[in-house]
């Protein structure tokens, strides 16, 4: 990521009833715009084919001309794809994964790396990600405080259109089977290794990271 | 936003990771598309000038003309793109509807073409953004009450086989039709005239006899002014009846401003006749009279000028009304202050609030009679905050009356133009006609 240009554009726009410093009226604009790495960067950086990026960055620049999400954005269009409920603390948790310099906006880059390992990576790579996805302040282990608050934003990300109808307590329950499942010394914490293995040896989390391969 | 967030779709599923190690079933399958295909530009002909877009750019709105199958009719198989023979500047607006999912209405554009060219594309005007829809619904109006102009003026055309009652009515409504009802507008002009000046010379002090203080000469010739009273009523009467007969709706024209205002102009005289001996209600009797001065309304068919200040009137009553509050407030506010200000002095005019209102409206309209004045240093400088206030709560509202009647006296005015053109127009045709033959 070394090579970002970020140009800052200021206008002023001076009242024109004084000129002196303490009263004047400035009204100083200043637009950030971040152009990406060339496309050939990208290309060998991600898994991507040049067309594909094509797509993936025209689509990204009509909604964000800047060419920075920040996380309004990023809740915005979430909400879009789940409007039944509330989708806002799942996209906050989705931003800070993407985010992977934490700058507190995700740029075409970050955008297109994160979708590269989600759609095109291994195994290994998607399990990793969702592991970053969970464990929230980046510090290695997914303690139950954390996935209890990952499993209600999902709970409320689906709303009330679910079947069967969710109780209060589901979502801690479901943390309890998580755990269960995935700690193996039983230390309340879940490292990534732990992780990594438990999922690989369930046959239906297996089966679903197989289904993202033709998404794009 | 819709046709834009489709391109995140991959993203949306692709967040999907985040619920799937949780899940206790395995994720349904996604459903692919059928026919994917790259994006392909399309070339869209619009009378010579050619534009491009992405064929997903389109398909975004399937339910206009570009969106959906209905393109394929304008299909030219040798050049290998869509022809339309139609403006293309106006087709800038609509293309750029798809690509950035806002319409904008160009202010230089003629409202009626954009409405046909928005019709032929399928686009429903009702989006057109926030940005532009002011403008696009005044004009929209404005041409509207141009249309309803020139539905007016059709009205003029002469009917055959009206019956009796028809021709009077309109012979009542539009003077200029037949020479008698304009005789008969002339007449009753001549006698609303007539009356008004009556009533004010009634009042006026004749030269009196040596010995006797001057009387009005409504006194003096008492008789000669109940006569030519009577004349004008009977005028008045008769015309209202007549109208009456020949309303095509009756029900409405006894509910319309202008009957009202003849009913009003003559009732006064036939209750004064049924009640001249009894002398408890001649009081009533002489504020009566007073209701006589409204014939000078009367005036209103026959001056357009004065039709053109009621309609104003009427359509700014909502910024009058705020006018009339703001000011009531502020009389109340300030009325209070003074009459508290100037109790200390004596002999003080300002004996209590009602009385102080006086005092206020006199200074916030700046007439500033002088019959009432503060004499205490805080009345004063009270009086003049009320005064400086005034000019300011008048100044308001009255700019949004003076556009508003500006702009239904220049519609006028094009309508007036528009009759007069057309006379003309009719004029040279006849003369060309009577000329060949």
């Amino acid at each position: 990521m070394d090579a970002k240009r970020v140009e800052t554009i200021s206008a002023r726009v001076d009242a024109a009833v004084s000129s002196s410093d303490s009263v004047e009226d400035e009204l100083e604009l200043s637009a950030v715009r971040h152009r990406p790495e060339g496309l050939e960067q990208l290309e060998a950086q991600t898994r991507f084919s040049r067309k594909e990026l094509q797509i993936l960055y025209r689509g990204f620049k009509n909604e964000c001309p800047s060419g920075v999400v920040n996380e309004e954005t990023f809740k915005d269009i979430y909400s879009q794809f789940f409007p039944q409920g509330d989708a806002s603390t799942y996209a906050h948790f989705l931003f800070n994964a993407f985010d992977t310099d934490h700058n507190g906006s995700v740029s075409f880059e970050d955008f297109v790396m994160g979708l590269s390992i989600l759609l095109r990576g291994t195994i290994q790579e998607k399990l990793n990600w969702a592991f970053n996805l969970y464990d929230i302040n980046k510090d290695g282990y997914i303690t139950k405080e954390e996935m209890l608050d990952i499993m209600k934003a999902i709970y409320d990300m689906m709303g009330k259109c679910t079947y069967p109808v969710l109780k209060e307590e589901t979502p801690r329950q479901h943390v309890e089977v998580f755990f269960q499942k995935m700690d193996k010394n039983k230390d309340g914490v879940v490292t990534i290794d732990e992780f990594i293995d438990c999922c690989q040896n369930d046959e239906n989390i297996m089966r679903s990271m197989h289904l993202f391969e033709n998404v794009l | 936003m819709a046709a834009g967030v489709a391109a995140w779709l991959p993203f949306a599923r692709a967040a999907a990771i985040g619920w799937m190690p949780v899940a206790n079933l395995p994720m349904p399958v996604a459903p692919t598309e059928k026919n994917k295909r790259q994006d392909e530009l399309i070339i869209l002909n619009v009378s010579g000038r050619r534009f491009q877009t992405w064929k997903n750019t389109l398909d975004r709105y399937p339910d206009t003309l570009l969106g959906s199958s209905e393109k394929e009719f304008f299909y030219n198989e040798e050049t290998k793109e869509y022809f339309f023979d139609r403006d293309p500047d106006v087709f800038r607006s609509v293309l750029n509807f798809y690509r950035t999912g806002k319409l904008h209405y160009p202010r230089y554009e003629c409202i009626s073409s954009y409405d046909e060219e928005l019709a032929f594309f399928g686009i429903v005007p009702e989006i057109i953004g926030d940005c532009c829809y002011e403008e696009y619904k005044d004009r929209k109006r404005e041409n509207a009450e141009r249309l309803m102009d020139d539905q007016e003026d059709n009205k003029d055309a002469k009917l055959p086989n009206m019956t009796f009652r028809e021709t009077m009515w309109r012979a009542f409504e539009n003077p200029h039709t037949s020479t008698m009802a304009l005789v008969f507008y002339y007449v009753t002009g001549f006698f609303i005239a007539v009356s008004v000046i009556t009533n004010v010379v009634e009042t006026v002090p004749c030269g009196s006899a040596p010995n006797q203080k001057e009387v009005p000469c409504g006194e003096r010739y008492t008789v000669a002014f109940f006569c030519m009273d009577t004349a004008c009523v009977m005028i008045f009467t008769v015309e209202y009846l007549m109208r009456l007969f020949a309303a095509p709706s009756r029900y409405r024209f006894m509910r319309s401003v202008m009957s009202i205002i003849d009913v009003v102009a003559i009732l006064p005289y036939y209750i004064g006749l049924v009640m001249t001996d009894n002398e408890d209600v001649s009081g009533a009797f002489v504020t009566l009279r007073v209701f006589r001065v409204f014939r000078i309304f009367k005036f209103s068919r026959h001056s357009q000028g004065l039709r053109i200040l009621g309609y104003t009137l009427k359509s700014c009553a909502s910024e009058l009304g705020f006018l009339l509050f703001s000011l009531t407030m502020a009389i109340i506010i300030f009325a209070t202050v003074m009459f508290y200000a100037e109790k200390g002095s004596s002999s003080s005019k300002f004996t209590s609030i009602p009385a102080s209102f006086w005092y206020t409206i006199v200074t916030m309209t700046t007439l500033g009679y002088g019959d009432m004045v503060p004499k205490t240093i805080a009345g004063k400088i009270f009086g003049s905050i009320c005064s400086l206030s005034g000019v300011l709560v008048i100044a308001l509202p009255v700019p949004v009356i003076v556009s508003n009647f500006s702009r239904i006296y220049h519609q006028n005015q094009r309508a007036d133009k528009r009759r007069a053109q057309k006379v003309q127009v009719s004029t040279v045709l006849f003369l060309v006609s009577w000329a060949s033959e």
